[in-house]
């Protein structure tokens, strides 16, 4: 018997790509476990410092900006106020890093064995997930606190809570489908993941996060409400603690472009992918 | 050292290794290393800056961008947002001339921190005197501050356009703004001695590091002015180093600032106590450092 052996370039679609990463869940494990790793690999304190890296800005922020400078924060508790608005924004900013790095991180293992890379920046994710629950247990625990001591509970307990569910899916889905991006175009060098940390710096302080929107002086809030994440993050709030500007067309328009960036992510990062194999 | 360890063959009885090198110890003699050494401290140095732009697409100009929009934005929130006093000057000039003395103590110790750990391949194979790492690596770090100050240049002279008015001194005094200049690299160098062996160590101080650095930054007058902290309070920030300089310079280039010469005195004597300690500790603990990497 003859056997006949063909060698032909593959380009996957979006849809075999999808079916592909799920077969290979199983690896999302192995993935989340090197992520974890990374992180406190040759330290002293070890894990613990998955809890301080989140906790630690937020207590210095807290102390300068609530009790230092006095910024305000639509009557809220400022700790409540600001821990809302970093829930939201590190689940931007920490699935962006991580997706970006997804690549350069765990780039040897592609020498090894197959697997489709669309896996990388999905099982990356595994300590921004991490730290958005540790985040979480702070707030609900702030929350019992404030209601203790002010008699308020400060979180509102109606629908609306589930749109500032939807924004966090899209703070989560923006960032991811930036990433598809970024992570083919920082592949192999460090420069994007310094480009990444300097322009999330850049946009941290463009969101209202620190600040209310409503601080923002008139003439520039028009500006601002460009930036999906001023819009994302505001709906969070909204939905939560029932404070701030919502707009729900805005924030439909929000969603739709995020979600055909994401499709144009997925697009070219499966057309990367063929080539990346070759060049490796 | 690792001969030992990487022969596969079973060993053939107690060998005993005895590796030496002649080498005087104690402190000044790694001073007076350095001094032999200075070409590798230049080559280090020149690496060190050419490490922030190579292989950049935008080469040089990428280092002056991302130095320009951060600063630009956090002026822009701190001074229209969040509304922080700045005297009599505009609020850019002001933030300017906080940042410029803050980043000869940021950058440079940042990175002098990581001289031995990003270093380790290098150290391992062969003996340079380990001193001259944290030093070459800070010079990378003043190229950001040389950028602010160009930057500021270019503000005071639009405000001279633009309100007619130089928001700058023209006295003998400016002259104390490169003293405090210097002791802050003194003591960004001084501190370093110490976090640099600590991060060849243990990773956890990357992020020790950047935690303290960033809330450092708040302890120190740079966003807001030393006056905008309540008169009872003003002595507890006086007693972070870092405050003294950075006032004397703001001092020395805008007018209408206030500073306190005891204070920079203070901070000169920290400085002082700072070093002499972190070259003993440097040099006493060079070795067990570099066994362990």
């Amino acid at each position: 018997m003859k056997e006949r052996w063909e060698f032909t370039p593959h380009h996957p679609g979006l849809v075999e790509t999808s079916a592909d990463v799920w077969k290979h869940r199983g690896l999302l494990h192995l993935i989340a476990t090197r992520a974890f790793q990374r992180i406190y690999r040759r330290t002293v304190l070890g894990w613990l410092w998955l809890v301080i890296n989140p906790l630690l800005p937020l207590a210095i922020r807290v102390i300068v900006f609530g009790a230092l400078l006095g910024v305000g924060s639509n009557g809220l508790p400022y700790f409540l106020f600001l821990l809302g608005g970093s829930i939201a924004w590190d689940l931007f900013s920490a699935t962006l890093m991580r997706g970006t790095r997804a690549l350069e991180m765990h780039g040897e293992l592609s020498d090894l064995i197959y697997y489709p890379r669309a896996i990388l920046p999905v099982g990356n994710l595994a300590p921004a997930l991490v730290e958005l629950a540790i985040k979480l247990g702070v707030f609900v625990v702030a929350l019992a606190y404030y209601a203790l001591h002010d008699g308020r509970f400060y979180v509102r307990s109606d629908a609306a809570l589930l749109w500032g569910l939807g924004a966090l899916v899209l703070a989560m889905l923006f960032a991811l489908a930036i990433s598809l991006f970024t992570s083919v175009w920082g592949e192999g060098t460090r420069d994007m993941r310094f480009a990444i940390s300097q322009v999330t710096g850049v946009w941290y302080l463009l969101t209202p996060v620190l600040y209310p929107l409503s601080q923002v002086p008139e003439q520039y809030r028009a500006w601002i409400v460009w930036n999906p994440m001023a819009v994302i993050v505001e709906t969070f709030k909204w939905g939560v603690f029932g404070v701030g500007a919502f707009d729900a067309p805005l924030f439909a328009w929000t969603a739709a472009a995020v979600g055909v960036l994401l499709l144009a992510g997925l697009v070219f990062f499966t057309r990367a992918e063929a080539r990346m194999f070759d060049a490796r | 050292m690792t001969t030992a360890g990487s022969d596969p063959r079973p060993s053939p009885g107690p060998v005993a290794w005895v590796i030496s090198a002649e080498r005087h110890d104690g402190v000044l003699a790694r001073v007076r290393e350095v001094w032999q050494y200075r070409r590798i401290l230049s080559f280090f140095a020149v690496r060190a800056v050419q490490s922030l732009y190579r292989k950049t697409y935008l080469g040089a100009w990428w280092l002056f961008i991302r130095t320009l929009v951060p600063l630009l934005i956090a002026a822009f929130v701190f001074g229209e947002v969040i509304n922080v006093p700045s005297g009599n000057v505009p609020y850019l000039v002001f933030f300017l001339a906080g940042q410029l003395p803050w980043n000869f103590f940021d950058g440079p110790l940042v990175r002098a921190s990581r001289a031995i750990d990003s270093n380790r391949q290098l150290l391992t194979k062969l003996y340079i005197p380990r001193i001259v790492l944290p030093l070459g690596q800070m010079t990378a770090g003043v190229v950001e501050p040389v950028i602010i100050a160009a930057i500021l240049a270019v503000t005071l002279v639009y405000y001279r356009w633009a309100d007619g008015v130089w928001y700058v001194q023209a006295e003998p005094r400016v002259a104390a703004a490169f003293a405090a200049v210097f002791v802050i690299l003194w003591f960004a160098f001084a501190a370093s001695l110490f976090t640099s062996v600590w991060q060849g160590r243990a990773r956890d101080m990357r992020y020790v590091l950047r935690h303290v650095v960033g809330f450092w930054v708040f302890l120190t007058p740079v966003a807001y002015p030393a006056s905008a902290v309540p008169v009872g309070y003003r002595w507890l920030i006086y007693l972070n180093p870092m405050t003294a300089p950075v006032e004397t310079f703001k001092w020395a280039v805008l007018p209408g600032e206030e500073h306190s010469w005891p204070w920079f005195l203070y901070t000169v004597a920290v400085t002082v106590v700072l070093f002499g300690s972190g070259l003993w500790y440097f040099a006493r603990s060079e070795g067990a450092t570099m066994d362990k990497l």
